[in-house]
């Protein structure tokens, strides 16, 4: 942890990443790699690019 | 110092002859370094997500250990996540979470995930806190995970589904809500939903757990923490997903209100004439529309080029307001929630860490259209409150009033006992004509109602 880490992350709330990284990671890593696969067949020139979500996403890409 | 800079010692923010800086302390020297040389700060700044800032010169210093001082460009109005509505609350969680995003593929990371990092400016989220990136260790765990759940995905999570005004427990719980409370009050169908199962039930679970276990020692702690690049990428995408899944649609008394006003169509020109009028008169840049609903006179003090703060206690009303202006091409209107009768009070520690609503600046002009009656009647306050409050808050006013014979408060009168004996226009103007003079006396055609233009005394 670095010398400033002001907030208190919390020993629940970093082992619960530790949990959910390692489950989330499958499904997340086999959408990326499928998702991304599909789009360059489709020729999508952002095809390195993850997958972003939520069609109201705030900041202009 | 700025009183809300106490907690992080990397740096504080501070004023200098009525200029904002902010300090960066030397322990943080290398994480501010990396940030700048890292390119992450000229992309965040290209894409509007955070505010620039110039550099000062260490002779600016406001003590010791100083590194660098910068100076950020200020946003006009610092509002707080008690006051906004859910669309906006969303959109500082979203943009934390993008932040976030570029902050790992610039080979660092967000150090925290404070909802008073975030502000509004131009109909958009902006992140104002420059000093919040560190060189990340891609392999440990987000520190600022927690932070984020609590003051962003908490809050969202009881607005859509259990009832948007829950939005104002930030006020309580101003570090964030905390997840067991949060995880109490979610209805049990939530359980269901795989990201707030995870990211708040779960959550709350693993807090409880860990705080009945014994502290174990840190290097064994720290070994067991790491996780891979794809699980943090995949944890970051879970975020964005269960936030972006989160939706709440404003229907209420209070925005169907305006479609049902009492004015007829003469009425309703001859009111837009005289505020418009009034407000060329003042000549001023901003202006607070008190009671703004969903911001038909806001939109007339916009056009006429002023920058508003469209204020209303209604979330519905100001969810239905935001959604209607942050679409605009030049948005000059920020809608935030606010009940006039309990403002947002000074907050945090010593009471110093959040200013309250008087204690934010005044804009040249305030408008109360259609609002005292509801103050006066619905709130039973004496008129010659509601005047010494109004001075208070800006030194012009275009207030209305609204007298008994109105349907509008007729019907507030409806179920009660009148008893208003002062609720008169002639006892609007002896109570306004104190605090304020009255500059321009107006009665709206085809209406009993009229309209004040006032400058404080």
């Amino acid at each position: 942890m670095p010398l400033l880490a002001y907030i208190d992350p919390g020993s629940g709330s970093m082992l619960l990443q530790v949990i959910l990284a390692g489950v989330l990671a499958v499904p997340f890593f086999f959408r990326r790699v499928i998702g991304d696969g599909l789009r360059r067949i489709r020729g999508d020139r952002d095809a390195a690019k993850p997958a972003d979500g939520g069609e109201d996403a705030t900041p202009d890409r | 110092m700025d009183p809300a800079s106490f907690r992080d010692p990397s740096g504080f923010v501070f004023r200098r002859d009525g200029i904002l800086y902010r300090q960066i302390q030397q322990p943080a020297a290398a994480d501010w370094e990396a940030f700048g040389s890292s390119g992450l700060y000229e992309r965040l700044v290209a894409d509007r997500l955070i505010v620039e800032h110039s550099d000062a010169g260490l002779e600016l210093a406001a003590g010791p250990d100083a590194a660098a001082v910068i100076r950020p460009r200020m946003v006009e109005f610092i509002s707080y996540p008690y006051e906004w509505c859910f669309s906006q609350l969303k959109g500082a969680a979203q943009l934390t979470l993008e932040v976030q995003s570029r902050a790992l593929d610039a080979g660092m990371r967000l150090r925290d995930a404070s909802a008073y990092n975030v502000q509004f400016e131009a109909g958009r989220p902006i992140l104002i806190d420059s000093l919040s990136f560190e060189v990340a260790d891609v392999t440990e765990p987000w520190p600022a995970y927690r932070q984020f759940c609590e003051h962003f995905l908490a809050p969202l999570a009881l607005m859509a589904h259990r009832d948007v005004r829950c939005g104002l427990m930030l006020r309580d719980f101003i570090d964030g809500i905390p997840l067991d409370f949060v995880a109490r009050l979610l209805p049990g169908r939530t359980r269901l939903n795989l990201g707030l199962s995870a990211h708040i039930h779960l959550h709350a679970g693993a807090q409880r757990r860990a705080a009945s276990e014994p502290a174990p020692a840190d290097g064994a702690a720290r070994a067991k923490r790491r996780i891979s690049e794809t699980g943090q990428r995949a944890l970051l995408d879970s975020l964005q997903r269960t936030v972006s899944g989160l939706r709440y649609e404003p229907s209420s008394h209070w925005a169907d209100y305006s479609h049902a006003t009492s004015y007829s169509d003469a009425g309703t020109a001859s009111k837009g004439r005289l505020v418009r009028e009034m407000l060329a008169a003042v000549g001023g840049s901003t202006a607070w529309d008190v009671g703004a609903n969903v911001g038909v006179y806001s939109a007339m003090a916009a056009d006429a080029g002023y920058r508003v703060i469209a204020w209303d206690l209604d979330a519905a009303s100001v969810e239905e307001h935001w959604r209607r202006v942050r679409g605009d091409r030049n948005p000059a209107i920020l809608p935030l929630v606010l009940d006039l009768a309990s403002p947002s009070p000074a907050l945090g520690w010593g009471l110093e860490e959040r200013a309250s609503f008087l204690g934010r600046g005044e804009p040249d002009v305030m408008l109360a259209l259609a609002l005292v009656h509801h103050l006066a009647i619905g709130n039973n306050v004496p008129l010659p409150g509601v005047a010494r409050l109004f001075a208070r808050m800006a030194p012009r006013a275009i207030v209305e009033f609204v007298p008994k014979e109105d349907p509008m408060t007729r019907r507030l009168l409806a179920a009660r006992r009148d008893i208003f004996d002062r609720y008169s226009i002639e006892g609007f103007r002896d109570a306004f004509d104190g605090p304020f003079r009255i500059v321009r006396e107006a009665p709206v055609e085809d209406s009993p109602r009229t309209l004040f233009l006032l400058e404080r005394r």
